[in-house]
């Protein structure tokens, strides 16, 4: 893989001389020193193994436990009888930590053991004998949704987890005036985020003392109060404390719940520690993959190549329980719409319970599946309409300044020069006749102001140590997607310190502020704008007790305080001056970062986030005519997320980015047979090697935002979101075919090209 | 685990026999481990006999044990093998290529194994010695009972080498293969040829493709009617359209349809076919 960031003009930059700046823990990691929760081990440490339904949809009739609890070694066996626990989930409430009555699908937890061994564990957990009476299943979701279909929750009849209709404009009328229209249907599958480290996690319950929970999340706060809603503990006595993750994107917001809170429950039924973690197949078919999606589109473009309307008709496949499922589906079904200016809008979406593996998201949080369907549709329409698909897209971009269809305030964008940039860096205007271009945009939001709307930005502290450094504690985290030196950053520069005298403190919700954690591309954008709160906050606080100490007016600059009179005081000084005078405490700052309310109505009408990335990418590919091969040759990312922060981070970010959607493109997917996952190996799930990542062109358009940390904004989930289409109109453009359900296989060209016969 | 390493041919039948036709012979472990460790192992990576890499009489003589990876960079098997090459090259990942071997990749009797696709399209035989003293010489398409199952007992007897005559002169082989995806990953199709022309026309010819049945399998028809082909003026349509209809193939939910996989057998066995005809047609006059 070649990567290109292109040029910068570092001089200007407010970031600039910090090319050698890296987060420390980059080195534990390279040298195999970095501590995961797989490799957590405690004093009389127990192992929890889960007993598993082997039935997509059935009874339970009985279980009988008393094999498993004769063999030496296990200290616990429990099953849905000996635990009295809520109904969760993050949205809506479908799930038990083991099953009631009912299993959903095939690996629905229905019993656990602790063991002082996982062999021991494993042995037991298969002596539990469980009588069950299957139950007709349903896999596709339209079908679940006929008045026949197996119904799997009482709370949700006719297995709809979730719906929406939503209407802006008028929409008929549009279609009826428009000069054109193109529709088509398009899949998305479920696909799994394969993070390098399954899900591991140790829970110590101590009576008396309370529950801590060591393993590695994206938002340990909202887990942690889960665990302690579920469990009928006090909040104040729960704690979650991480390791470093071994990758996320997205998949570890909440993690795997029913992992943590049977780890939980087992170890306040031994007194012990209980440590659980995934196996590679267990992450495949009970983790939580992003839903798949069935997206009938159809558009509305006058002859000019304005587009008027547009028309969604939309089903996503939540599986048996649904986590997040609601929230990505929303998502799935909006977010696109504010790519270009469209006028009206008509959508019908819904969520359907299936009997296959729960769900949840993955980075972009269902964006991509909606961004495919639209950027594939656009060029359908370009050649419907004889125009040039850059020409037809740069007509109808989103601006800004712009509120769009759903009310969301655009108050940067640089949409426009990213697809001229993109156009540019592929060669759209000098192509090569034997290859296919592809192009396509996305844009993705920084943080909700609706998902809770009490809580919409973020708060942190920042400390000023007695050695004159600071530590700065956030409850944001750092997953490897560089927020620790993106931090850090913003810290040093609002005080005019090196960034390696700023510590980040995160992963410990006894330590840090509460947080909605790394999730909707927020870190930088609003965890970041808390910190750069929170550094101004100490800075004052810094010179108000040097101008005591000095009895004049002090102003800090590079790290130095400064007296009217030209007295110089160090940080080191002051630290120990309030130390002294208070006995024992240290200056701070704290950093109060909260957006005002957003307008947002029941048709969910509003601004729903801070402000909004853009990002446009382009591929070049051929297609072997004989197999219908494809080779992704070329990929060019240019990304408006504000002023970058952190170069090496950025540049990451969009290859890591670039190479998941290009595995979502072409080769990922869940592939089901009766319910179960037949593909559930890292040799079966094929995401791309390194020999599959073309050459990544990576680029910047620097337009500073009005709303993030020094015009900064989000860069993470965006990246993945335009890979997708990219791709898809390469392959149309190579071969004259759409293969519109996903992945884009060899097969899947192959026969298109057959029926097209060429 | 037991674990006893084996210095030469002769101690590692004595740990065999030691052991009562109870322990498995290593050499990669590359695919044996992944099916949990066996209670006794004896490592063959050590014994020099199964490393040998010569040609004589006419033949070259390859050891069980040489690695896909040093198969795939030897200048003698890309010379005289090209098929060989060209499949260990493919298998894997460098890790797996560095580790694992060609003995391992027979024995293993995986149906679309690279190598051994390669070997058996060579027309290779492999020589095997028991603990009871006996040696046989096998062609290796018969060395499969089952689909991943080999007549071999690794217990009581080990594959020390692999023959394959040495190319004539207008003789080549060649290998192609298709898989979703560039490294680390098994083949929708694989397919080896060896043939052998005689003033411009095909003369001899072994054609093999897998997955198919348990071993790799001929073409015979396809090869009948290859006989006497001038490549250049008769048609590859042909050709492809004989072998695709002629190939026993499935189709499976995790790889492919079995249509696009018969479709794979007509495009690969050309493009088999036409390196193999190039590479005979260059190694004129040479050898």
């Amino acid at each position: 893989m070649d990567v290109n960031a292109g040029k910068h003009d570092h001089r200007s930059h407010i970031f600039s001389g910090l090319e050698n700046h890296r987060d420390p823990e980059v080195w534990d990691k390279v040298t195999g020193r970095a501590v995961y929760g797989i490799d957590l081990e405690f004093p009389g440490m127990l192992y929890g193994k889960i007993l598993r339904s082997p039935h997509p949809h059935a009874r339970i009739k009985s279980i009988d436990s008393s094999r498993a609890e004769a063999v030496p070694g296990v200290r616990a066996v429990l099953t849905a009888e000996d635990i009295r626990c809520k109904k969760y989930g993050i949205v809506v409430k479908d799930e038990f930590p083991l099953a009631h009555e009912k299993v959903r699908y095939i690996g629905d937890e229905v019993a656990c053991v602790a063991a002082v061994d996982p062999g021991t564990a494993e042995y037991a957990a298969a002596l539990i004998q469980v009588e069950y009476e299957p139950l007709p299943a349903v896999y596709d979701p339209e079908k679940a949704l006929l008045d026949d279909a197996p119904q799997l929750h009482d709370d949700f009849p006719g297995n709809i987890a979730w719906e929406r209709d939503l209407i802006r404009g008028d929409p008929e009328r549009a279609f009826r005036e428009a000069d054109f229209f193109v529709e088509d249907t398009f899949s998305v599958p479920s696909v799994h985020p394969t993070y390098l480290e399954p899900i591991a996690c140790v829970a110590i319950s101590r009576p008396g003392v309370g529950l801590d929970l060591h393993t590695a999340l994206q938002s340990p706060d909202v887990v942690r109060s889960l665990l302690a809603d579920v469990l009928g503990l006090s909040l104040s006595r729960v704690r979650v404390s991480g390791p470093v993750m071994g990758g996320g994107f997205g998949g570890r917001v909440y993690g795997n719940l029913k992992l943590y809170l049977l780890s939980a429950l087992l170890s306040m039924h031994t007194g012990l520690p209980v440590k659980m973690q995934l196996t590679r197949e267990e992450e495949f078919t009970v983790g939580r993959p992003l839903i798949a999606a069935k997206i009938k589109m159809k558009m509305a473009l006058n002859r000019d190549g304005k587009i008027i309307a547009r028309e969604a008709d939309i089903f996503t496949d939540n599986g048996a329980y649904s986590a997040q499922a609601p929230w990505v589906s929303k998502t799935l079904s909006e977010r696109n719409d504010s790519l270009y200016r469209i006028p009206h809008i008509k959508t019908k979406a819904r969520l359907v319970y299936t009997n296959k593996v729960p769900t949840a998201q993955y980075r972009a949080y269902g964006n991509q599946a909606a961004n495919f369907a639209c950027e594939s549709l656009l060029d359908q329409a370009a050649q419907k309409i004889g125009i040039d698909p850059l020409e037809l897209r740069l007509k109808n971009c989103t601006q800004s300044g712009d509120t769009t269809v759903h009310g969301l305030q655009i108050k940067s964008c640089a949409l426009e020069d990213c697809l001229e940039r993109a156009a540019k860096e592929i060669g759209w205007f000098e192509k090569n006749k034997d290859r296919g271009y592809g192009i396509s945009a996305g844009i993705h939001a920084n943080g909700s102001l609706v998902a809770n709307k009490d809580f919409r930005g973020a708060s942190a502290r920042a400390v000023l140590e007695l050695d004159g450094q600071v530590t700065v504690y956030t409850g944001e985290q750092d997953y490897g997607q560089g927020a620790h030196t993106a931090f850090a950053r913003i810290a040093a520069n609002v005080l005019g310190l090196e960034p390696e005298k700023v510590s980040i403190q995160s992963r410990d919700t006894l330590l840090t502020p509460y947080s909605q954690g790394a999730l909707a591309m927020r870190q930088t954008t609003v965890g970041g704008r808390a910190i750069q709160l929170a550094a101004e906050e100490l800075k004052r606080a810094i010179e108000q007790k040097a101008s005591e100490i000095t009895g004049e007016k002090n102003e800090m600059d590079a790290g130095q305080l400064m007296s009217t009179a030209g007295v110089t005081t160090g940080l080191e000084e002051v630290a120990h001056y309030y130390h002294h005078e208070t006995s024992g405490l240290t200056l701070y700052g704290e950093g109060k970062f909260v957006p005002p309310p957003a307008a947002y109505d029941q048709s969910s009408y509003g601004n729903i986030s801070l402000t909004y990335s853009f990002a446009a990418h382009a591929a070049e590919v051929s297609v072997d005519q004989n197999t219908g091969a494809l080779i992704v040759h070329r990929s060019v990312a240019v990304h408006d997320s504000g002023r970058i922060v952190n170069y090496i981070a950025a540049r990451g970010q969009v290859c890591g980015g670039v190479t998941q959607g290009l595995g979502m493109s072409c080769h990922e997917s869940y592939i089901f047979e009766n319910g179960r996952v037949v593909n559930a190996s890292l040799a079966d799930y094929r995401i791309p090697t390194s020999l599959d990542v073309p050459e990544i062109d990576c680029h910047f358009i620097e337009k500073a935002d009005p709303e993030g940390p020094f015009g900064a904004k989000g860069l993470g989930e965006i990246v993945m979101v335009p890979v997708l289409g990219a791709v898809a109109n390469a392959v149309f453009d190579a071969t004259g075919i759409q293969v519109t359900n996903l992945p884009i296989t060899a097969e899947k060209i192959y026969q298109a090209l057959s029926r097209e016969g060429c | 685990m037991g674990y006893e390493i084996a210095e030469n041919l002769k101690h590692a039948l004595d740990l065999l026999r030691g052991n009562k036709s109870k322990a498995q012979v290593i050499a990669g472990a590359t695919d044996l481990f992944l099916q949990g460790l066996p209670e006794q192992v004896v490592d063959l990576s050590g014994v020099p006999e199964l490393t040998c890499m010569e040609a004589k009489d006419g033949h070259l003589y390859l050891g069980s044990s040489i690695t896909h990876a040093e198969a795939a960079h030897s200048p003698l098997i890309n010379e005289e093998a090209s098929a060989l090459a060209e499949a260990c090259l493919s298998v894997g990942s460098p890790q797996v290529r560095n580790a694992g071997t060609i003995g391992g990749n027979i024995i293993n009797a995986a149906p679309a194994a690279d190598a051994a696709v390669a070997l058996v399209g060579l027309g290779a035989e492999a020589v095997l010695v028991g603990t009871d003293g006996r040696s046989r010489r096998m062609a290796v398409e018969k060395l499969y009972s089952d689909y991943n199952c080999s007549t071999i007992d690794s217990s009581s007897e080990i594959m020390t080498t692999l023959v394959v005559k040495l190319n004539r002169e207008e003789e080549g082989s060649a290998f192609s293969r298709f898989s979703p995806r560039r490294a680390l990953s098994l083949p929708l199709l694989n397919t080896a040829v060896r043939l052998h022309l005689i003033g411009g026309r095909i003369e001899e010819i072994r054609l093999v493709v897998a997955p198919a049945q348990p071993a790799p399998t001929r073409l015979i028809k396809t090869e009948e009617k290859l006989l006497g082909f001038i490549p250049g003026k008769d048609s590859w349509d042909e050709v492809a359209k004989i072998a695709s209809d002629e190939a026993d193939v499935r189709g499976s939910l995790l790889r492919c349809s079995e249509q696009y996989r018969r479709h794979l057998v007509g495009v690969l066995t050309v493009d088999a076919l036409q390196k193999a005809v190039n590479r005979a047609r260059n190694a004129e006059g040479s050898s």
